[in-house]
């Protein structure tokens, strides 16, 4: 097992170092995306990180896995937050300033991911393609993307699952033309 | 919430995930949706993989955002909370960094001050040891002459304990050097010229330990401890800020 992923899920606190050392500006990123706020963002990855540590035994998956995971994870904690914010608004707005952002204007991330990301979401019909960006990038639930764009439920619901199944096979098939 | 109906939620009856594998990776469920697929994949190897692959894209999507690295402070406050042996659930968000130092108080109540007159007597011997150590006095001199003053004292001096300086970890951090025992019952803790208020933290077997602040007559810092288990570094911090940090080899 990688020696990273078996620190972590053992509960060492090596473990927890080791993943902050190496992924903490996407964690970061991520946050502050969501919450627009520097503070509350490293808050929300304090937290997600602290909890999913905590409780690691009961991952079981690979290094990419785990970092998509604990990604997720502070994504969740920042969207926890938000959504219980009456303050929801003006955050929201300023999180909309943040991203994404085009590979040109800012450092990313991932330049290269976020390059071939950009050429897989432009190849998603409009439709999908507005309905994911709104979903993952508006922080917004399926309900509120419907009602944004008033569209059923249902519909909105296979519009962003389709899409993003899209995205994956099109980063894999980038990645296997590498 | 209307939604929230098994015609959305197919997995409510036992059949798959469906559309929501990709919906809870993106974060765009409602917590009630999401706690569903949470307790089915958990017998549903089928839709783990699937929600697995979505968590997979769902971070690359995050390769596009701005690139924002984490503040000097994080790693160092999430690296103490990790290692603190907290009694209470995860702090609330909006008091993070208050319910840090409120475990710590709580973890310090572990340990008891040692404040015994026969204690202080002997940790205000070992002091004076150090100060004459510093001064460049030989070792048999030493303890030959401590011998003539104070028995109890070439008993520390002699078997009893050890010292160690820290290590400054800025430019203004105290000169300070640590007294322990041996055995590790007891830890003596004095910096020269604090510059402040300064707050010890003990790291022993996995748990850190807040040890408390220290006594302070603006010239000389101190602190005495009994500890309850064995601490093998010493943390000394200034407003928050790690000042000076000592590993105790016992």
């Amino acid at each position: 097992m990688d020696a990273l992923v078996d620190d972590f899920i053992q509960r060492r606190p090596q473990g927890l170092e080791r993943v902050y050392s190496e992924w903490s500006v996407l964690f970061v990123s991520v946050a502050r995306q969501v919450t627009g706020e520097a503070s509350l963002a490293e808050d929300c990855v304090h937290d997600a990180l602290l909890r999913v540590w905590r409780a690691s035994n009961r991952f079981s998956g690979d290094r990419p896995l785990l970092r998509a995971y604990l990604a997720a994870s502070v994504r969740n904690e920042a969207l926890a937050a938000i959504r219980s914010d009456s303050r929801r608004g003006a955050r929201e707005e300023r999180a909309a300033r943040l991203a994404p952002a085009p590979v040109e204007e800012a450092p990313v991330v991932d330049p290269v991911e976020s390059e071939r990301l950009r050429v897989a979401l432009e190849r998603l019909p409009g439709e999908q393609r507005q309905a994911l960006v709104l979903a993952y990038y508006g922080n917004k639930t399926h309900v509120e993307v419907a009602e944004r764009l008033n569209v059923p439920l249902g519909t909105i619901k296979s519009r962003i699952a389709m899409a993003l199944r899209k995205v994956r096979a099109e980063l894999a098939d980038a990645e296997g033309q590498r | 919430m209307d939604h929230l109906g098994d015609e959305i939620n197919p997995h409510a009856d036992g059949a798959h995930l469906g559309d929501d594998a990709e919906l809870y990776a993106l974060g765009a469920l409602d917590p009630v949706s999401a706690r569903r697929v949470e307790q089915h994949i958990e017998g549903c190897p089928t839709c783990a993989a699937r929600v697995n692959d979505a968590l997979l894209t769902a971070a690359a999507l995050a390769e596009a955002l701005p690139a924002i690295a984490p503040s000097a402070d994080l790693g160092r406050r999430l690296s103490r909370s990790a290692a603190i042996r907290r009694t209470t659930s995860t702090a609330s968000r909006s008091a993070g960094r208050t319910s840090t130092r409120t475990s710590q108080r709580s973890a310090s109540s572990t340990f008891t001050p040692w404040l015994t007159e026969r204690v202080v007597r002997y940790a205000i011997a070992a002091a004076l040891v150090l100060a004459l150590l510093n001064a460049g006095w030989q070792s048999f001199r030493l303890h030959r002459e401590i011998a003539t003053e104070d028995v109890a004292l070439s008993t520390l001096v002699h078997s009893h304990f050890n010292h160690v300086s820290m290590t400054p970890l800025l430019g203004g951090s105290p000169a300070a050097k640590i007294l322990y025992a041996r055995d590790g019952k007891w830890i003596y803790i004095i910096a020269d010229r604090p510059g402040g208020t300064l707050r010890a933290f003990g790291y022993g077997a996995g748990a850190a330990i807040d040890l408390g602040t220290m006594s302070s007559d603006g010239k000389t810092a101190t602190l005495m401890l009994r500890p309850r288990s064995r601490i093998h570094r010493i943390i000394l911090e200034r407003g928050d800020v790690a000042v000076a940090v000592a590993t105790l080899a016992y």
